[in-house]
């Protein structure tokens, strides 16, 4: 071979070199970006997270300690055995147990056996278009303020719009507590503020930490009933 | 095009959660796997962590780094609902938007669920081959440079 093909051999394993070269300089900052990228975007995640919790909350009348600080809110009675129902007004499920279970429930009460403690829950808010489950419960907080707790959420009950919708305006929200007799402006005031929403929020949280992600859930004397039929509440109420 | 599927899945993926991080929080939360703050934080991260491995895909930067990521967490979902499907957990698997425990009468989707993310894998695991595509950010930014 001649010296001078041996010359222009050399340039060339040279210039591949120098390629490859480059070629790992680039890739690995398109490694570093990229992993950049993935990191940052976990860095946003966690500060939106942070900022979207809510530390601090305004609680209706007649929260209670039930399963965690201020996740329930007391319906009725004063009887010895606590009975805690999770619900959420968007859930049918939940309309069937109000249909099914509460005659039983307001035997128990009347008997001065029970006292009825609600987690209303805003956990379904993707079931309406209109976050209408978190406005519905922080609903619930309000009419808890003006006494009629029980009674206006039975009403909900009786109302439940349909899942996937808009679910009710904030202003049906407010006729229903008209039909119940909460007449007063604070009332109004308070379901148009979603006042409790941050409240709601909590009792979501609390609701998860105990395990509970389904609704209806059915606590009696602290202790889950698994399969919440009318029977099994009153057996349960029995027994504790 | 193997590129475009799994990262338009990801951004997808990403974005149903992404308007209620708390939702997303308890659906990991519903798997019971891991303590409760854990999961909430694992949920909060994940949809933004979906979106940015999508955007990385669909671009074709840094394909083979994000295709294994991308086969990494898809191991992670599959056991994820595996394990809740052997438990007998009967939980909606959040994998688009607000998952949790499921109502009386609706059904575990888990069989669909697994084969689908055994189908996003094989893709992932496809692009870790063959990660040059056409059309990629990698290619130009490689292949495309200054000639001499």
């Amino acid at each position: 071979m001649s010296r001078r093909a041996d010359q222009k051999q050399a340039a060339r394993v040279i210039r591949q070199q120098l390629a490859a070269e480059r070629r790992r300089t680039r890739t690995m900052w398109i490694t570093f970006v990229a992993v950049g990228v993935l990191l940052i975007a976990g860095l946003i995640g966690w500060g939106v997270w942070q900022s979207q919790k809510t530390t601090s909350y305004a609680t209706p009348a007649g929260v209670t300690e039930n399963g965690g600080t201020d996740a329930g809110i007391l319906v009725a009675g004063d009887g010895p055995v606590t009975v805690e129902v999770y619900l959420d007004f968007i859930c049918p499920a939940c309309k069937q147990f109000e249909a099914t279970v509460n005659p039983t429930l307001n035997q128990l009460l009347a008997d001065k056996k029970i006292r009825l403690v609600w987690h209303t829950l805003g956990f379904l808010d993707g079931a309406s278009t209109t976050q209408y489950s978190t406005r519905a419960a922080s609903s619930a907080g309000c009419a808890s303020d003006g006494g009629k707790l029980k009674e206006y959420g039975e009403a909900l009950f009786a109302q439940q719009p349909a899942e996937g919708g808009p679910g009710l305006s904030d202003d049906q929200l407010i006729d229903v507590g008209g039909t119940v007799g909460l007449n007063a402006p604070s009332f109004a005031q308070c379901v148009r503020d979603v006042r409790y929403s941050d409240w709601v929020a909590h009792v979501n949280d609390m609701a998860s930490q105990r395990g509970v992600n389904q609704t209806p859930t059915v606590f009696v004397a602290g202790k889950q009933v698994k399969q919440p039929t009318a029977e099994n509440v009153a057996a349960a109420v029995a027994a504790a | 095009m193997a590129r475009l599927i799994l990262g338009g899945v990801w951004v997808a993926a990403g974005m149903s959660k992404i308007g209620d991080l708390a939702a997303s929080g308890r659906a990991v939360a519903a798997y019971r796997l891991l303590p409760h703050d854990a999961a909430t934080f694992l949920g909060a991260v994940l949809p933004f962590l979906e979106i940015a491995l999508g955007l990385l895909l669909i671009l074709g930067l840094a394909t083979r780094l994000a295709a294994a990521a991308s086969a990494i967490l898809l191991i992670a979902f599959i056991a994820g609902i595996a394990s809740a499907w052997a438990r007998g957990l009967r939980i909606d698997c959040g994998c688009f938007g607000a998952g949790g425990d499921l109502a009386a009468g609706e059904q575990p989707q888990y069989f669909s669920e697994t084969i689908r993310d055994i189908a996003l894998l094989a893709l992932a695991g496809f692009l870790v081959v063959f990660p040059r595509t056409r059309f990629s950010l990698d290619s130009r930014l490689l292949d495309g440079g200054p000639r001499q």
